[in-house]
């Protein structure tokens, strides 16, 4: 069990304003859901720095993000199984 | 080396990786991507070993944005951390040895273009501060002195981070390091002096507290040395670990770092300067 990068997407949607991806030092890790207007997290990709915890609170004041633990994860995210399909995304990754 | 030859031949499609199907048809070629589309598209980027949290993970990644035709750019490193993840993109590496990156870069460059006439090839020299002031130093200072028409990027983490501590000329006087038990006892050197004498046409010093200027920067210095001269970025990418920087602090001491002492400047040459503003007069080109 190890911490993951978790984004409360009701909170993220109200400005989506893309900041944590552009800091997270890992590509392709926390994405963009163009239609549902949310960032969330490819689990298999975060390696749990917390880096965009601090840039979500201190730098964008939304506190959208959390670490928790990846088996408390309802429906994660992987990169490595879905492929990179924004189109399909949707809102379907909470 | 062209987005000819990254395209699938067709009816091949299916024996590619999804993640190569997916740069092809979601990657950032043809238009460059800016910073704040970063999520919505595939990044030339792949997994890679690098540390948890680490600012020059987070650099290269810029980095790869910034770039302004990633289909028709080469990568040269060399040893050191920052090749763990430049070996992990779909952009052309080669392997200089520790030292040479440099020199390797000057033969390439120069047979690109005797090769491609009609087409620009960039090539972009990442490598640690270890790799670039010290063992690769008169190599780099000999492609400056020589005007060769690349850009040398120095992953500067103040410490050899790969090797588990060694101070480089890099490192702060003072310094504690593992493998610098008493203190650094000379000074920080003085790349941007160095590039300054040696005439280098587009420099720049900073950190990656903000990113879209990363890219920016990145940008500028590559199509300055497509057509001009030498470029030379120094880029402060902490070392996490042999810094002792808890991974969540990893941004605020960038941001201390940068108010403290590293600071963002550019050096560009008048030249550099009228070439920008010919290829990109829409914009306007800051000094
Ligand atoms: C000729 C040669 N000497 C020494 C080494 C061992 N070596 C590998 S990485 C490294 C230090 C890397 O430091 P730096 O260039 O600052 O990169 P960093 O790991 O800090 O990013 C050294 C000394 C080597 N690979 N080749
Ligand atoms: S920084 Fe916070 S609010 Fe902004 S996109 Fe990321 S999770 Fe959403
Ligand atoms: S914890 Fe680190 S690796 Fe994971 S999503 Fe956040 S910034 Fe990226
Ligand atoms: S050792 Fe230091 S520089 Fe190297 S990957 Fe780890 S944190 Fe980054
Ligand atoms: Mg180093």
């Amino acid at each position: 069990m190890y911490l993951v990068a978790h984004i409360d997407q009701a909170i993220c949607s109200e400005t989506a304003c893309r900041l944590c991806t552009q800091y997270c030092p890992e590509a392709n890790t926390i994405l963009y859901d163009n239609a549902a207007k949310t960032a969330f997290v490819a689990v298999d990709r975060c390696k749990g720095c917390e880096i965009c915890v601090g840039i979500c609170d201190d730098l964008a004041k939304h506190h959208a993000i959390k670490m928790i633990m990846i088996n408390d994860l309802e429906s994660p995210f992987e990169l490595s199984k879905e492929g990179f399909h924004p189109e399909k995304w949707d809102g379907k990754h909470p | 080396m062209s987005f000819k030859n990254i395209s699938i031949t067709p009816g091949w499609e299916k024996y590619m990786t999804k993640e190569y199907q997916d740069l092809v048809e979601r990657g950032p070629y043809g238009k460059q991507k800016k910073v704040s589309e970063m999520g919505s598209f595939k990044e030339v980027l792949e997994e890679h070993p690098m540390c948890a949290g680490c600012a020059m993970t987070l650099f290269i990644r810029l980095t790869m944005v910034g770039l302004p035709n990633p289909e028709h750019t080469i990568l040269i490193g060399t040893a050191g951390c920052g090749r763990l993840a430049l070996t992990q993109t779909s952009i052309p590496f080669i392997y200089g040895n520790y030292g040479d990156t440099n020199a390797v870069a000057s033969g390439l460059k120069r047979g690109l273009e005797i090769r491609f006439k009609d087409q620009a090839k960039d090539v972009v020299v990442m490598a640690g501060d270890g790799g670039l002031a010290d063992i690769g130093f008169s190599g780099v200072m000999h492609s400056w002195f020589r005007k060769e028409r690349f850009t040398t990027i120095m992953l500067d983490n103040e410490v050899y981070g790969n090797t588990g501590g060694q101070e480089s000329g890099m490192t702060e006087r003072g310094a504690l390091l593992k493998m610098a038990p008493k203190g650094k006892m000379f000074d920080k050197m003085d790349m941007i002096g160095l590039a300054q004498t040696s005439g280098v046409a587009y420099i720049a010093r900073l950190t990656p507290t903000n990113p879209t200027r990363v890219a920016s920067v990145v940008r500028k210095a590559v199509l300055i040395a497509r057509e001009v001269g030498p470029t030379f970025i120094q880029a402060y990418t902490s070392c996490n670990i042999e810094y002792a920087i808890p991974t969540p602090k990893v941004m605020d001491d960038a941001r201390d770092i940068e108010s403290k002492r590293y600071g963002f400047m550019e050096i560009i040459s008048d030249e550099a300067k009228a070439y920008l503003e010919s290829i990109e007069p829409a914009k306007k080109v800051k000094k």
